[in-house]
């Protein structure tokens, strides 16, 4: 049940009114109403992975009130592991096994010992990466003593389970959304009105930037061996603006359709193609993960704490941990790897913490290196991105190899029978309303929002594509 | 709440109005256009008189060159359209009966189509922004799964149909972009570029096809005469017997599949070449006229 399907567009009014008119009298009628809708939604993928979910969130119950309760550290410590083996556990069999079985096999066969992998035949369970990280926040907090330990169990499955944000996130923290879930909610029209914006902004940015730019990046991706530079230079940024505007788009719609339940989620992205160095970019970029990273990763293993060399260690660690959370193919640890080595000199000069405050531009000559450096940051983000987007390193390599062997710069027709610089002129206006509502979280509300409403209404309708590419990139992971 | 119920009631009044005037303003470009396809061509045609007219698939748009009829002295155009279907043949010939064109023979391609009673979507797209206006095509579409949403639903066809007949191919229209299509009295020539040269067809079955037989009744009806062939394929190509199964169902249909043979002719395996063309129109025009 995607966000931007009918079927969705029949659930979300039915439990909207179904929570405030007959399940609004406490908050855990409301919790347990959540829970079963959240449930019945996972449901719509796959009934058998629910198991899955309803395992590790038990898991995470149970092991959270025993590292609580437990006064010896040992015993706290065997809960804790106990835990994070298990959830791991299951990342690791649903999603690496057949990747680091496949790549063991293949290094044994260039060492000419013949292997054959002993594959396992499963499907990736839609969400699972986030879910477990909802858990494992969670235990970790506990263990830490930052939090305690919850003791109602609707509530705490309603935190893993919560279905806007259960199969591509955003990563929410037991210290920002259980207190909210322990509270009832009663209806706010303000708060409500956000919301509807946000998921109208949302499905913008899904069906009319991500699935249209789908078309053309896959175009190009597809046949990049008979495309030339300029289409190679297209394909990288509309690939950009695919996987920009489908997973914030669906991280729009997830936070405005938490707001009509009274929910408030995690920002997730904050304008990142603004960014001015690649440390900005990594603030404003799928925040709820990359803070994930910082607070159960880098930090314990030292942070910027310590030595330059220890500090590069554990920079190269969260971005390609990071990458490879992304998915089990060597490109997204390149991918992540890539970012890293982006970062290294920001890191060694001690400048990724400039740029803190959101860009600005006036008509004066700093406003020029202001721009320049988010056209350059934007440019070594597209680089990276190509390793994302490719099925191989090898093939990535090849992509860019050609952007600078080929030196052609005409538009070509492409298979999906457009002219590969077609849709530019669409981009450069989303960036334009983008820009225009950086200071906002979505662009609609202010002045003139019943016009701003209507021409998204408009946009949505007229300039989305729904016959070509429908499925969230995100959901793969 | 009822704040919140207002701002809703007014999105879903907001969203009802924009369909209602989208679909108005799209329809009317696609009613006053006729130069980008050969559905829209004959939609807002009226009578006409030919010779010959071509109705098929692509084996019918690059096969049959209508030049080398004219050169007999007889009017031709090439109807055939890549991608079709009979399901998009017989409604094509359905419009031209509307529509009172003199025909006296219709050569219908009739071979690989034979085998499914399926519309084929890229091109029973190109007919739905007139489903309102003409109750041939309304009717022809009644049968298909999606009929209801397609008709009651303002706008609904043409968003999910978007890549055909969206906004970017309305655009096209109104600002009458020109195409290829009809250039040639409709043939379509295909170059020597020897695509994959071999076919499996196996997994195709005739059937008795209605479409089929809906264009023997219109013919019948009108008063055309029908020619019903079977073109060229390469030589390699498993599955060849279902020719003759096609012939075993429809013995009328003309089984020239292999009246021309050498890859040469060939720009993949089920398309000739300009020049095997030329060569298989030949061979018909002998034939049948």
């Amino acid at each position: 049940m995607f966000f931007n399907s009918l079927t969705f567009a029949v659930f979300l009014p039915i439990v909207f009114l179904l929570y405030w008119l007959v399940f609004s009298k406490t908050k855990s009628a409301q919790n347990a109403f959540l829970v079963v809708v959240s449930y019945y939604f996972y449901s719509c993928w796959d009934w058998r992975f629910l198991f899955l979910l309803l395992f590790s969130t038990l898991i995470c119950y149970f092991t959270g009130i025993q590292i609580e309760k437990s006064e010896r550290r040992k015993t706290r410590k065997f809960w804790f592991w106990l835990s994070i083996i298990a959830n791991l556990g299951f990342l690791a069999i649903f999603k690496y096994y057949n990747f680091f079985a496949f790549s063991f096999s293949e290094a044994l066969n260039n060492i000419g010992l013949q292997t054959s992998p002993l594959l396992l035949n499963v499907i990736l369970p839609v969400g699972i990466s986030f879910y477990t990280f909802h858990g494992l926040s969670y235990v970790i907090d506990i263990y830490y003593k930052r939090i305690n330990s919850e003791k109602n169990v609707i509530d705490y499955a309603l935190f893993v389970s919560y279905f806007p944000l259960l199969v591509a996130g955003p990563i929410e923290r037991a210290t920002h959304l259980l207190p909210q879930v322990k509270v009832k909610r009663t209806f706010d029209f303000e708060k409500a009105r956000e919301g509807v914006y946000q998921i109208i902004w949302g499905l913008v940015k899904k069906v009319v930037i991500a699935d249209t730019c789908a078309t053309y990046a896959n175009a190009i991706f597809d046949n990049y061996t008979s495309m030339n530079s300029l289409s190679l230079i297209l394909g990288a940024v509309y690939f950009a603006f695919q996987i920009y505007g489908d997973f914030s788009g669906y991280s729009d719609m997830a936070l405005g359709m938490s707001k009509l339940f009274g929910l408030d989620l995690l920002k997730n992205f904050n304008y990142p193609y603004f960014s001015r160095d690649i440390a900005e970019f990594w603030r404003r970029w799928h925040i709820s993960l990359s803070s994930w990273f910082r607070d159960y990763l880098y930090i314990p293993l030292g942070g910027s704490r310590g030595s330059k060399l220890k500090q590069v260690r554990n920079v190269f660690i969260i971005f390609v941990v990071s990458g490879f959370w992304h998915g089990a193919n060597w490109t997204f640890l390149a991918w992540g790897f890539i970012n890293a080595l982006y970062f290294l000199p920001s890191l060694l000069l001690g400048t990724n913490r400039n740029n803190m405050e959101t860009a600005e531009l006036h008509w004066d000559f700093n406003s020029i290196k202001v721009f320049f450096s988010m056209l350059a940051t934007f440019s070594i983000t597209c680089l990276a991105w190509i390793f994302f987007r490719a099925n191989t390193i090898h093939i990535a390599f090849d992509y860019i190899g050609k952007i600078f062997n080929n030196g052609i710069f005409t538009s070509q027709f492409l298979s999906n029978q457009r002219y590969s610089s077609e849709f530019l002129l669409m981009v450069l206006a989303f960036v334009m309303v983008e820009w225009n509502s950086r200071f906002k979280i979505e662009p609609i509300s202010g002045k003139y929002s019943g016009l701003k409403m209507a021409l998204c209404i408009l946009a949505i309708i007229a300039l989305g594509t729904y016959s070509d590419y429908k499925e969230f990139i995100y959901f793969q992971f | 709440m009822n704040k919140f119920t207002i701002l809703v009631a007014k999105i879903l009044l907001t969203i009802l109005l924009l369909l209602i005037v989208l679909d108005w303003t799209y329809t009317t470009v696609y009613l006053h256009s006729s130069n980008r396809g050969k559905v829209e061509n004959v939609f807002n045609s009226t009578a006409r008189n030919y010779d010959v007219v071509i109705l098929g698939s692509s084996r019918a748009n690059n096969h049959f060159v209508p030049q080398l009829f004219e050169e007999k002295g007889l009017k031709t155009f090439n109807y055939g359209m890549s991608g079709a279907h009979l399901f998009e043949a017989s409604l094509l010939l359905k419009l031209m009966a509307e529509r009172n064109y003199k025909i006296k023979t219709v050569i219908l391609e009739a071979d690989l189509g034979l085998c499914n009673e399926k519309e084929s979507e890229a091109i029973a797209a190109k007919f739905l922004p007139y489903i309102h206006h003409s109750q041939t095509i309304s009717e022809h579409f009644s049968g298909q799964s999606d009929f209801k949403e397609l008709y009651y639903i303002p706008f609904y066809r043409y968003v999910d149909f978007d890549a055909l007949i969206g906004f970017r191919e309305m655009y096209n229209t109104a600002t009458g972009k020109p195409t290829n299509i009809l250039d040639n009295l409709g043939y379509h020539p295909l170059g020597h570029k020897r695509g994959n040269m071999k076919n499996d067809i196996r997994a195709l079955k005739p059937i008795r096809n209605k479409y089929y037989e809906e264009i023997k009744q219109i013919c019948k009806q009108n008063n055309y005469k029908l020619i019903a062939v079977m073109t060229p394929m390469c030589s390699n190509v498993k599955g060849l017997d279902y020719f003759e199964k096609s012939n075993k169902i429809y013995p009328e249909i003309h089984n020239l599949e292999n009246v021309v043979q050498g890859d040469h002719y060939f720009s993949s395996c089920g398309h000739m070449n300009d020049e095997g063309a030329r060569k298989f129109t030949a061979i018909v025009i002998d034939q049948f006229f």
